[in-house]
């Protein structure tokens, strides 16, 4: 008889503890998916907030040496406006929006490192040869200008002194 | 003519050309050195002027202003503007002082407006804003529930205005502090530059 109820508890025991793993095994899935989203929104706004950084530097490299950015801004403030939105998003809670927005922001800088690149070498190419022919030859030519009056007055005199006229 | 007068002649003929020859190098050597690095920070009306700002604001109603930065700083600056609004008893921005020591509103940001201005470039921004709020008039205060800025809905459901009996106003304040990035530190720094608006929540239109 004791060993009868004995095993109908542990009976009762085993069926609760299934239903107890199985209405946690379900309840928990929504929890987890919710979970992965939220931390996918917000490494993609790390990445995309990172992009931004590496961006700036190369865009502002450009900009020192002398590049016209115009373009290059416009688009990297659109990708900050995004991840400003982002930000927005993940702050209310809704990660599919900041998800969005976060993985936008960094579609708009997709190939932006290399053109700042391109436009910063062109940049250095043109100041080089502006200096080259605006400086160095301006100096250049006025040296010229300067020696050549001497040559051509040392001349002269010679022919003053001959001829008694310089014309 | 003499051989003297020649030579001076010649002088100043070689003189004016050299001069001519050498202008491009000294029109790029002889600059003198920017010595001052600030930036700009302004709010305009509808009509891009300091006049006829927002003040009196009806519940959902379209307001607009512009928002403008000038970046002379020297270098290509990245720029956070934090939209931010306060009544009159919470805290407000400094704006006196040296730059160095002013420091920004403790409340937070509902938002944040990215500018990347190259330099001696400037930045400008359309805003078109509405708030929503309710009046609860047994507390004589008003009750904000949103702020809609340029299509982004901002929640403003702690924000409230109470009334001044004073001036007869629901106050308010819609303020824009400036954020400069640090490329050293990788931290944004408050700028010690803010400007904002003052309104009253009309409570005739509620």
């Amino acid at each position: 008889m004791v060993r009868k109820m004995l095993m109908r508890n542990i009976r009762c025991w085993l069926v609760f503890l299934v239903a107890l793993v199985l209405t946690f095994s379900v309840a928990d899935t929504p929890f987890c998916a919710f979970a992965v989203d939220e931390a996918d929104a917000g490494s993609a706004i790390a990445v995309a907030e990172g992009r931004i950084v590496v961006s700036y530097r190369a865009v502002s490299g450009a900009d020192e040496a002398g590049a016209n950015t115009s373009a290059l801004l416009a688009v990297l403030n659109e990708a900050g406006l995004l991840l400003s939105r982002a930000n927005l998003a993940y702050k209310m809670g809704d990660f599919d929006s900041a998800l969005d927005s976060a993985n936008q922001s960094q579609e708009r800088l997709n190939g932006f490192v290399a053109q700042a690149v391109v436009l910063r070498e062109a940049a250095l190419q043109q100041r080089y040869w502006d200096f080259m022919v605006y400086v160095v030859g301006s100096i250049v030519g006025t040296v010229v200008v300067v020696c050549g009056g001497f040559v051509v007055w040392f001349f002269l005199k010679i022919r003053y002194e001959k001829t008694g006229r310089v014309v | 003519m003499s051989l003297g007068e020649y030579r001076v002649l010649f002088l100043v003929v070689t003189g004016i050309l050299a001069l001519v020859v050498a202008s491009p190098a000294l029109s790029r050597l002889l600059v003198y050195p920017r010595t001052e690095f600030f930036t700009e920070l302004w709010i305009l009306d509808v009509s891009h002027r300091a006049e006829n700002y927002p003040f009196n604001i009806t519940c959902n109603q379209n307001y607009s202003v512009f928002l403008g930065i000038g970046n002379r700083l020297g270098y290509c600056a990245y720029y956070v503007v934090q939209v931010k609004f306060r009544n009159q008893s919470q805290p407000a921005p400094t704006s006196f002082g040296p730059i160095e020591t002013r420091v920004a509103s403790s409340l937070p940001s509902l938002f944040n407006i990215t500018a990347f201005v190259a330099d001696e470039a400037v930045w400008e921004l359309p805003l078109q804003f509405s708030f929503d709020y309710v009046w609860d008039e047994g507390r004589s205060k008003v009750d904000f529930l949103g702020l809609r800025l340029n299509d982004v809905w901002l929640n403003m459901t702690d924000y409230t205005v109470s009334w001044d009996p004073d001036k007869r106003e629901f106050r308010g304040f819609l303020f824009f502090e400036l954020w400069l990035y640090n490329a050293s530190s990788n931290v944004f720094q408050y700028h010690g530059r803010f400007v904002g608006l003052r309104l009253n929540m009309t409570a005739k239109t509620l």
